[in-house]
Parts: structure tokens; C-alpha cells; sequence
């Protein structure tokens, strides 16, 4: 099973110290009030994502941002996913449907 | 706007605003956090990733948006110990006058150094230790780019650096992106022919606005068939791809293209072409033709040095004119890789060592320099130790035993 996540907001299972601190390191923020991590540095964000799927026992990757429609899209149905350097890493692109859907474009491009 | 329409797309389409450069949203906030409010806790930050990601137009958008004016040394000038202080020195040692005017825009100097993995040979000698020194004693913020920040010369600068990664940009960035310069452009393009594009750009936007201008300006339509002549940027291509593809090149011009998208050492490449020459022309008065030429790019290459990059195509010229001396004799036959002075090299660095190891101890004791006893001193010693190989020089130098069996042997050096 894969787990997905948002990289806005994360929970995990409690954690030891040690773990803890090496989120930290790698460039994780933690929320005391919620409980939820976020991601502050993505220098180290494919470390990230290993040590987090070492803690939740399997696969994690995480959701896209659509720079079109604001909408949060997961990677798997991408036609480029094979070519893609950053695949399932939470950086933002653009949706399938956007980038084949003309209205949008013209919505988006009138931004500029 | 006759300037405007001459102008290269990447330069026109060149983002002015921070948000209209594409991708990488988290390496452009934390730059900006930096920027705006952590600048003073960490001096500098060095942005890096792949050629083409927005590293160098981040800055500049940045720098405009936020009223910064930007004092730049890039690549094209020499870095040295001396360059460096006598242009940023100043830079950052005074605030500029613009924070005492009555413009609130005006927020100083940035300092930015761009291709710092470039800093290298004699030409910036202590270029990066004078960075350093900068970054300590600096006034105002400093922006260093990269391709390659592991490189060890490096490591001191990553120090005391806030570090920004860029990552490739996406393909369906990068098409959207060429959507919209299309639009602008009024060119009609197949998604297809945008989409080979972007694949092919592998995640530099750069020259995947150079294609789509190559490829579609002319004629204002783009179709997926105009995208077959794009030659594949395969950044990871071997020498002996590069190798066959020279050699069997039908024209001048098949061999300039292949050159200018290998990312093979320069060096290495004149070193093989070079060693390859003779099996690729059986025919005297052809190989010392193309040898003629090998010697020209030879030339070119010494004169660009780390510097004069401006001269790389006469290189480029030269070596490409030494593959088509005669297309037409070509007949496929195994390469010689990596170089032969390579291999050479290679197997006798123990051998280089041991006579280097003498050549100081000859230079200690008779106080002579390593050529002084390399070609005055060794021929005799070696002929002494033919004869008597326990004369006393041996505990006089203290050379040890495998060094005065090296000596005896050597035949030449």
C-alpha cells in the first residue's frame, strides 16, 4: 500500500529522540498545538521521504500542487512520471487536466 | 520594439517578477525568507542545481523586486584573490547612498557571485578564501550560484552558507511554460512537438526556450515533425559514443551539432580524437591533414584556458574539420579509450613517484631544484650505482634499496 501525503501537513506515530531530531535535521518543522510536521528545508527532501516511509512501515509520497487550478493531485497519473527527476516529491506543477485543458490555460494566462 | 523583436526569447521571456518564474516555489521562498528578514543571521547563501532551473533569474527578480542593486561577477571574469577584493571589497563594505535618499525602495547592494564551481586554476587562486573573507567582514548580503556545490573546494563556502537546492524544473511546467511564449508569440504548436520539447530539455527551461525559438520562429507553426531534427541532449553521453559519432560524421556539419551537445572533457576528447586519428585515416596525406587540424584545436584550447570560453568554437571548428578531412573512407573500427597519455599516465604514476622522492633528496643534500637533479644529477648517480651499487652516495643521499634498484634498472625518465 502507499501512503500519501499532503506536505503541508503530516502527522506520524510517536516517534523516539533520536528519530525526532534527525527529522529536524533534515528539514522538517514540527507544530506542537497540532501535532502535525511540515516540511521547512527541500534540500534533503528524498532523505525525507525515506525516513518517513521507514517510519510508517511502507511506501510515502506525497501530493502536488497545480499551479492552474490550486488543486492537490498525487503523482501516479502523470504521463511523464518515468522522466521525472522529482517524481512523488512535493514540489508544485501542473495537473493532467490542466495541461491538456484549454480553458484553464487561458484562464491561467490571463495572469500574466 | 524592433529590439524587442530581435531579442532572444529566453532573454524577452526572461522572468521580471519573482512569480513568474517557473517552478521551484520552495527553493524561491526560502530564498526570499532569507532575503527579507534572515539575511542578517547568515551572511550568504549559495543557490545551486542543473544549468537552466532560474538560480541566476530568482536573483535578479528578487533583486528588483525587493530594490536591491545587484553588483555581479560571473565566469566570464577572472576570481582571483585580487579581483574578488578589489571588486567586492567595496561592494560590501559600504552601505550604498541610496539607503539615505528619500527612496523606499532603495534597500543596498547585494554582492552576487554566480558559477562559483567555476572558480579554478591559477587565474582565481585563492579565489575562494577570499570569498570567505568577504562573507565575514561583508555589509551586505551575499548570493552565491552552483552547479555542482559537492565539489570539495567547495565545502568551506557550504559552511557558512544558507543552502538553496533547485531542482529540475518539471516537464509539465516547462510545457506550460512554452505554451504561454507561444501564445505571446503567435506561433500554432502541437502539444506533441511542445511536449518532445520539454522532454527533451530535461529540466532546463533554458534550452527549451532555445529549441522552441530554433524550431518555430521562422515560420510561426510548430508541428512534432519540426521536433524531429532536435538532437537528443543527452548530457550523459560516453566517450565512445562521442567517438563514433565523430568519426562517422557524413558532414562538417553532423559533427558540429553532435560536439556542441556532448558534455565530454575537452581535454580528454582532443587526447582520443588524437590517438584515433591514424585508424580512422590509413591514407598519410589524410591523417596529416586532420593531424594539422588536431594541432589548431590544440592551440584553441590553450589559448581559452578557464577562461577565454569565447574561443570555443575555433576549437570546436578545428576538431570538427579534422573529422570530415575524407567522410567518405569511413569504416567502423574499435577506439582507443581512454587516452593513450592517460593510460601512460596512469600505469607509471609509482614509477614518477619514486624518481620524484629521489630528485628531493638529491635536492636536499647538494641544495638544487627537482629539474636541476632530474637532468644533472641522476644520469651520473645511476651510472655510479650501475657500476657499484653500494657505493657510499647511497647512505650519503639515504636513498633506500628500492630506490637504488629503481635507479639502476631505469633505462630513461
Amino acid at each position: 500500500m502507499t501512503i500519501v501525503l499532503n506536505c503541508k501537513g503530516f502527522k506520524f506515530p510517536r516517534v523516539d529522540r533520536e528519530k525526532f531530531v534527525s527529522l529536524i535535521h533534515l528539514g522538517l518543522d514540527y507544530d506542537r498545538n497540532t501535532g502535525l510536521f511540515s516540511i521547512k528545508s527541500y534540500n534533503n527532501i528524498e532523505k525525507v521521504i525515506d525516513t518517513a516511509s521507514d517510519i510508517l512501515g511502507d511506501e510515502v509520497v506525497f501530493l502536488q500542487n497545480c499551479i492552474r487550478c490550486g488543486k492537490d493531485f498525487p503523482c501516479r497519473g502523470c504521463n511523464y512520471i518515468e522522466l521525472c527527476a522529482t517524481k512523488n516529491l512535493p514540489f508544485s506543477c501542473v495537473c493532467p487536466q490542466c495541461l491538456i485543458d484549454r480553458k484553464n490555460f487561458e484562464t491561467y494566462l490571463t495572469k500574466f | 520594439m524592433q529590439k524587442q523583436n530581435n531579442l532572444l526569447w529566453v532573454e524577452k521571456y526572461r522572468p521580471k517578477k519573482i512569480d513568474d518564474i517557473t517552478g521551484n516555489d520552495e527553493a524561491k521562498a526560502l530564498f526570499l525568507e532569507w532575503l527579507k528578514n534572515k539575511r542578517h543571521t547568515k551572511k550568504a547563501v549559495l543557490l545551486y542545481g542543473s544549468p537552466g532551473v532560474g538560480k541566476t533569474t530568482l536573483v535578479l527578480a528578487a533583486s528588483r523586486e525587493l530594490g536591491f542593486s545587484v553588483i555581479e561577477m560571473n565566469a566570464s571574469d577572472t576570481r582571483s584573490e585580487k579581483a574578488i577584493n578589489a571588486v567586492a571589497k567595496p561592494a560590501t563594505s559600504y552601505k550604498a547612498l541610496d539607503n539615505f535618499t528619500e527612496n523606499a525602495k532603495a534597500s543596498g547592494n547585494v554582492l552576487f557571485l554566480d558559477e562559483v564551481d567555476g572558480i579554478a586554476g591559477n587565474e582565481d587562486r585563492g579565489g575562494v578564501n577570499a570569498i570567505l573573507k568577504v562573507i565575514e567582514e561583508s555589509l551586505v548580503p551575499i548570493i552565491m550560484a552552483a552547479n555542482d556545490p559537492d565539489i570539495e573546494k567547495l565545502r568551506p563556502l557550504k559552511k557558512v552558507c544558507l543552502l538553496v537546492r533547485f531542482q529540475q524544473v518539471r516537464i509539465p511546467l516547462i510545457i506550460a511554460l512554452l505554451q504561454k511564449i507561444c501564445m505571446l508569440e503567435h506561433v500554432s504548436a502541437e502539444f506533441e512537438a511542445l511536449e518532445r520539447i520539454a522532454q527533451n530539455s530535461k529540466g532546463d527551461v533554458r534550452s527549451a526556450i532555445n529549441d522552441l525559438q530554433s524550431l518555430s520562429e521562422e515560420n510561426h507553426s510548430l508541428t512534432l515533425q519540426d521536433t524531429m531534427l532536435l538532437t537528443s541532449r543527452n548530457k550523459d553521453i560516453s566517450m565512445d559514443e562521442t567517438l563514433k559519432r565523430y568519426f562517422s560524421a557524413q558532414n562538417i556539419a553532423e559533427t558540429s551539432t553532435m560536439l556542441a551537445f556532448s558534455s565530454v572533457d575537452y581535454d580528454d576528447f582532443l587526447l582520443s580524437v588524437g590517438d584515433n586519428l591514424p585508424k580512422r585515416y590509413p591514407d598519410a596525406f589524410e591523417l596529416a591533414k586532420a593531424y594539422d587540424y588536431v594541432s589548431q584545436a590544440d592551440m584553441f584550447r590553450g589559448r581559452i584556458g578557464t577562461e577565454n570560453w569565447h574561443l570555443l568554437k575555433y576549437f570546436y571548428n578545428a576538431l570538427t574539420k579534422a573529422s570530415a578531412v575524407n567522410p567518405q573512407s569511413y569504416k567502423p573500427f574499435p577506439f582507443i579509450t581512454p587516452p593513450i597519455r592517460i593510460i601512460t599516465l596512469f600505469w607509471t604514476k609509482s614509477k614518477r613517484n619514486t624518481l620524484d622522492a629521489i630528485c628531493g633528496k638529491i635536492g636536499a643534500q647538494c641544495h638544487v631544484s627537482h629539474k636541476t637533479a632530474k637532468h644533472d644529477f641522476i644520469p651520473y648517480i645511476r651510472a655510479i650505482l650501475q657500476k657499484k651499487p653500494k657505493s657510499p652516495l647511497v647512505g650519503w643521499f639515504k636513498f633506500t634499496p628500492e630506490e637504488v634498484d629503481f635507479l639502476s634498472k631505469m633505462s630513461r625518465f
